[in-house]
């Protein structure tokens, strides 16, 4: 009889056997199904950067190009409109068009994609559609949208009707696509904070049948099987389960990737497309996942197979070593002396990721001692047979113990330090602009800033709006040796513009922090000869008036002729409902420059917290399921195990409910413990990761409970299953074994 | 003799199978017999019909003339904890507990506290020859020492009835006897009463009375 029809015999046979063959052929489906998924991310990024290559292209060219090109973001309701403005330079039957354009709009039109158009059509005109100052002529592909319901628009023109950022490029879509750094990151991240909780639910599921199982091989062993034989039996055994689970886990792969297109990241949700999957990677992970199991189930074999008596009449588990506890310091030492040496230098980034791996690999060191000296504790304090059944059972198998915990304590870990981050990098977030926080504003030059002004007016009448558009020209002034920024606008619109308080002269003025003599700077167009700009300097004639503002305002009658404008702005205060009026009359004058305002800047910093939010939740959940499902197996297992001395102990009258809340407490106290300390750990990483970035105090929100509430939920999932393992023992014949 | 615990017509039925077919029974208080019988004679049934383990499909049960074989299972299951104590073929102990904390279990389970529990299972094991031996786990003591370590379990809370199924089934014949002596010995201290299964006839021999049974019946009562 070869290993395989051994393997199948036991399984036909053996009821304890199926169930930890379908168990752990579920565990590889879910760790294969996992792992199809995030190695699917990259490539999804990928696929969404190559079909919106055309709204973000890399590549330029100085002349010669077939199109000029400009692009600039808005957004309405919250929602970004991304916005491409293109002219042809050369025949535009010569064109290069991405897939999903087929053609390219005429001046004075555009293509939509299909949630933009049907946007504008349910919005009045003033609030989006006449900022577009182009005529609907056709929708945009699926091939060209970053993701379904992306608000985006390309507009036709002649070269001398775009806008003034417009560059040439040598295709539409010039450049190579670069998948999601951050994604990607997060998806390698994942891997490993998914796939270990992923194998310890394997683990747990092949731990049911363990017991019985070393005893049948040693029992092999001692009947003269060689450890070759007892191998191959053990991985055809395995290996069945695996290979079952790997192929239900390709089957399934199609279900997650289509919850996974409902998962906003970038702005938006997915094409189901995107998570397509090269098939030799398919194929490499559904090897690989088995290959692994099987590995680890020979690795386990060890024991048996070097000394068959010891597994055939069992073993007493020796104390660990106290120097394990030295792995966490020294793996914390090292991150932070790695941090250190990052913030100093960029080339440092790689030994920092080595340290992270490092001490996100410690606790499955220290875990176990802590386990074990847990355990001794209780041995000690114990009031109740809940507490002395749990400290013996720590005690005498801290690494199993700890096992069920790993998957969970890794995730908790990553989410600690995520959330701890978060909060932090969501306090660095903001505003900071030149005009008060009501105004939108957009940059142009000296020349077509009067006509925009004129037509922003006519429109912001039109819709009803008493606000009116002014323009701030910025220029550079020098006083003494220092120079400083000036912006030349009336004191009037100051006022109502820039975050200054000020008493306005009667007559036009120029304010300033000090009243000394002010010069205004220009510079030659021409080189000097060591390569510079030379200073053309022209005096105000006029004394400032002291102001308690940081920067000078100057009057615009008051700004001495040729005076060189380093830019001008078209700035439009506005407030609730009328802000978007306000930027439709701004965008439809300008012809689709880049308008700015409070709201849009949060919102993209918003947006990728989100983004980083969502994922973490995912991550975390998924995990603690995960590590909950793996528990509450290891429990029902260690129940099994015990079923007799438990079957006798209920015999003898112990009521279930007793005996349950016990062994609840056994399982529910590696798992609590385990997770309250990765929480802490992954706060200390969280918050030398931010000090990377920041200088700010760190920011502690109540989110770093989760961790607390993570453990509590896989304690009561494992301990769930307390109950009913009982209750199948007391319904099993006393003696049967 | 004034019974103790009695059984009428118990009956036990597994699908068409009769496990037991009408037995009738009485236990006095203190008293010890042996219930022997070959495999699937029904000698294991009638031990847990009698403790209240397996309800019986027909008969009455009665302990000190109470009627038991109505009550509910929970209230069986404090009849088992509190009146009856069990000692099975292998000891059935936690294998990760002491000797003392083994005995001290059923105790702490019933809700008696750490110092008092642990007191009685030291001195229980005391008397039983295992003094110096508390500390140990089951894997730590020889198979007749891990049974007498199950019979003070089953004695520690001073029960009125000691069912042992099969004590010495996995002993060698001469730790068989020693247990056996243990058991008996021990439950003269308390005045406990002893039902022991037994396919081994020298075993009951030790007894002052001996039931055998067979088919589901009681074959012949014998003279002790």
């Amino acid at each position: 009889m070869n290993p395989l029809q051994l393997a199948l015999r036991v399984l036909r046979v053996d009821r304890r056997t199926q169930v930890s063959t379908v168990l752990t052929a579920l565990g590889v489906a879910v760790a294969t199904g996992l792992v199809l998924l995030l190695t699917s991310l990259p490539y999804a990024t990928q696929a969404r950067a190559e079909r919106t290559l055309w709204q973000h292209p890399t590549g330029f060219t100085e002349s010669g190009g077939q199109v000029s090109f400009a692009s600039s973001d808005d957004q309405v309701d919250g929602q970004v409109i991304t916005r491409v403005d293109v002219a042809p330079l050369v025949d535009p039957a010569d064109l290069d068009l991405p897939p999903g354009i087929d053609r390219l709009p005429a001046p004075g039109e555009m293509l939509q994609s299909p949630e933009l158009a049907h946007l504008a059509s349910t919005m009045p005109a003033s609030e989006l559609s006449d900022r577009f100052g182009a005529k609907p002529a056709g929708l945009l592909g699926e091939d060209a949208l970053m993701f379904p319901e992306q608000l985006v628009l390309l507009v036709g023109h002649t070269p001398d009707t775009m806008p003034a950022n417009a560059y040439q490029l040598p295709e539409l879509a010039a450049g190579v696509a670069q998948p999601d750094g951050l994604l990607t990151l997060l998806a390698g991240v994942g891997v490993v904070v998914l796939l270990v909780p992923s194998l310890v639910l394997v683990a747990s599921a092949s731990r049911l049948t363990a017991a019985r199982r070393e005893r049948r091989l040693a029992a092999l062993r001692l009947a003269g099987a060689t450890p070759a034989q007892v191998t191959s039996m053990v991985a055809a055994e395995t290996g069945l389960a695996a290979v079952l689970g790997a192929v239900l886990g390709v089957a399934i792969s199609p279900v997650l990737h289509s919850l996974a297109t409902w998962v906003p990241w970038g702005g938006g949700t997915w094409f189901a497309q995107d998570f397509i999957l090269p098939w030799p990677i398919v194929v490499l992970v559904a090897v690989a996942v088995p290959v692994l199991v099987v590995g680890a189930a020979v690795a386990g074999l060890r024991r048996v197979v070097n000394t068959p008596l010891m597994a055939a009449g069992g073993h007493t588990s020796k104390p660990l070593n106290k120097g394990r506890l030295l792995i966490v310091p020294a793996a914390v030492l090292l991150f932070f002396l790695t941090l250190s040496m990052a913030k100093d230098s960029s080339a440092a980034l790689l030994p920092l990721l080595a340290s992270l791996g490092f001490l996100m690999w410690s606790p499955t060191i220290v875990g176990p001692w802590v386990t074990s000296a847990l355990g001794g504790f209780f041995t000690k304090v114990w009031r109740k047979p809940s507490a002395l059944l749990a400290g013996r059972r720590l005690r005498d198998d801290p690494k199993a113990a700890y096992r069920a915990s790993a998957g969970v304590v890794l995730a908790v870990f990553a989410g600690s330090m995520a959330l701890t981050l978060m909060p932090s990098l969501e306090s660095e977030a903001g505003y900071y602009s030149a005009y008060r926080d009501s105004v939108l504003y957009l940059s142009t030059d000296a020349e077509r800033a009067p006509a925009i002004v004129d037509e922003v007016d006519d429109r912001l009448e039109r819709y009803g709006l008493a606000a009116r558009a002014a323009q701030v020209g910025e220029v550079q002034l020098k006083q003494g040796e220092e120079y400083l920024q000036g912006y030349v606008v009336s004191c009037a619109n100051a006022e109502v513009l820039l975050p200054v308080s000020l008493d306005c002269e009667t007559e036009p003025a120029v304010y300033a922090p000090s009243g000394a003599a002010l010069e205004t700077v220009s510079y030659s167009t021409e080189s000097t000869p060591d390569g510079g700009a030379s200073e053309k300097l022209a005096p105000l004639g006029v004394t400032p008036v002291a102001a308690s503002t940081d920067v000078v305002l100057i009057d615009p009658s008051l700004l001495p002729a040729g005076t060189e404008l380093s830019n001008v702005d078209i700035a439009v205060p506005a407030d609730g409902k009328s802000r978007e009026s306000a930027r439709t009359a701004l965008l439809a004058a300008s012809g689709g420059a880049q308008v700015i305002s409070k709201e849009m800047k949060l919102g993209e910093q918003n947006s990728e917290l989100a983004d980083l939010r969502r994922v973490t939740v995912i991550g975390l959940v998924t995990a603690s399921v995960l590590g909950g499902l793996s528990a509450a197996i290891a429990t029902a297992g260690s129940v099994m195990d015990r079923r007799r001395t438990f079957g006798a102990l209920m015999a003898a009258g112990t009521p279930v409910h007793t005996l349950a809340r016990a062994l609840r407490a056994e399982a529910a106290l590696p798992a609590l413990v385990a997770t309250v300390g990765a929480g802490a750990l992954g706060t200390v990483v969280g918050v030398g990761l931010f000090g990377l970035v920041s200088e700010s105090v760190p920011v502690f929100s109540p989110w770093l409970a989760a961790p607390i509430v993570l453990g509590a939920l896989v304690a009561v999932l494992a301990a769930s299953v307390c109950s009913p393992a009982l209750k199948r023992v007391r319904a099993e014949p006393l003696a049967d074994e | 003799m004034t019974s103790l615990l009695s059984g009428r017509g118990l009956v036990k039925r597994y699908g068409a199978a009769y496990a037991l077919a009408g037995v009738d029974i009485d236990i006095a208080a203190g008293e010890v017999i042996a219930i022997v019988g070959p495999s699937g004679s029904g000698k294991t049934s009638l031990l847990h019909v009698l403790a209240g383990i397996l309800r019986s499909d027909e008969g009455v049960i009665t302990l000190g003339g109470q009627r038991v074989d109505q009550l509910s299972e929970t209230k069986r299951s404090e009849l088992r904890r509190t009146e009856f104590g069990f000692v099975f073929q292998s000891g059935m102990l936690v294998a990760e507990l002491t000797a003392e904390e083994n005995v001290a279990l059923p105790l702490l389970l019933g809700g008696r506290d750490r110092a008092m529990a642990i007191d009685t299972a030291r001195t229980w094991l005391g008397r039983l020859g295992l003094a110096g031996k508390e500390a140990r786990r089951p894997g730590e003591l020889s198979g007749g020492e891990a049974q007498r370590v199950a019979i003070a379990r089953a004695i520690a809370h001073r029960p009125k009835v000691i069912f042992a199924d099969e004590p010495t089934g996995a002993l060698d014949t001469k730790t068989g006897h020693a247990t056996i002596g243990a058991l008996v010995e021990a439950a003269k201290e308390t005045g406990a009463a002893v039902i022991v299964v037994t396919h081994d006839r020298e075993i009951a021999a030790m007894m002052p009375r001996t039931v055998a049974i067979r088919d589901g019946k009681i074959e012949q009562p014998v003279a002790a």
